[in-house]
């Protein structure tokens, strides 16, 4: 970061590559899937970068202060778009019928049903679980990145753990590697 | 599903989860936007104006103040030191001289003279 304070532009490159296919990821799955909105928000987080650089506290690991940073943009846009959702009473239910009649099922399929459950629980929820399961984050380092206590973290990861195990319980032996 | 199970199972699915690949463009615009960031920063760096709006501004007041009195306090004790009572500058020196010669001369010369007549 202290070269690109100091305008390496080589440094900045790397950082990029470095990162740009993770945030992506991240902003893809945070925000409706949609590869527009991906792109964008991976744009508007480098940015902020480039504009702010002096705003990265050394103290914290890089990494989390980026996720952070990009956990924050897309509690703004949630706030934006006026479309946070609320914790959901789920009730588990069975899964879809053609879902079940699939003989085998693709991994991509389970993913999907995740991603489709985890909306029903909320941004909170989704955001825990991706960075705990996606990109192996701790729980102390999601509590820091998304600036929670401990507790709450393991409580969403509980919650969104107890949900999905309903939905995939009958999915287990039929997942393929 | 026990829980290492299903940690398990959830980290090799978002692991092998493949969404693509940012837009090639959005590298290219960045870069573009950090070289006309660092130039503009390299301009600042160079001129005075940051170094006038930091001193002329309310930031620091404590540090600018100690700063102050610190150059009051040298430039007075300099001037001082330099006005030191034995040191006479310039034609005043020559002037002193002269008629401090002049002096024991006149004072040497009267008790000669004196001691000459008394001794006649």
């Amino acid at each position: 970061m202290q070269q690109i304070v100091s305008g390496d532009h080589a440094a900045f490159s790397e950082l990029y590559n470095r990162y740009k296919d993770r945030m992506y990821y991240y902003f893809y799955r945070m925000l409706n899937n949609s590869t527009e909105n991906a792109n964008d928000f991976v744009q508007e987080l480098f940015m902020k970068i480039i504009a702010k650089p002096d705003s990265y506290n050394p103290a914290y690991a890089f990494h989390t202060w980026l996720y952070s940073v990009a956990n924050n943009l897309c509690k703004n846009e949630y706030r934006r778009r006026g479309i946070r959702l609320e914790y959901q009473q789920y009730e588990a239910s069975k899964p879809d019928i053609d879902f079940l009649n699939e003989t085998i099922i693709e991994p991509q399929q389970v993913i999907e049903k995740i991603f489709q459950t985890l909306d029903q629980l909320g941004e909170e929820h989704r955001s825990a679980f991706l960075l705990r399961y996606r990109e192996e984050f701790s729980i102390r380092e999601v509590a820091d990145i998304l600036g929670l206590p401990e507790g709450t973290v393991k409580s969403r990861l509980f919650n969104a753990r107890k949900i999905l195990a309903e939905k995939l319980n009958y999915l287990k032996d039929e997942i393929e590697f | 599903m026990n829980k290492r199970n299903q940690d398990q199972l959830y980290s090799q699915l978002l692991q092998n989860d493949q969404v693509g690949k940012p837009d090639s463009g959005i590298e290219e615009r960045l870069m573009y936007s950090y070289l006309l960031k660092s130039r503009v920063s390299k301009l600042r760096q160079n001129s005075f104006s940051s170094y006038f709006g930091w001193l002329l501004s309310f930031q620091n007041l404590g540090l600018k103040t100690g700063l102050l009195s610190m150059v009051l306090f040298l430039s007075v004790m300099n001037n001082h030191l330099s006005q030191s009572q034995g040191s006479i500058n310039g034609s005043d020196t020559l002037f002193i001289q002269r008629v401090l010669l002049a002096d024991t001369t006149n004072f040497i010369q009267p008790l000669d003279s004196i001691r000459t007549d008394s001794l006649n």
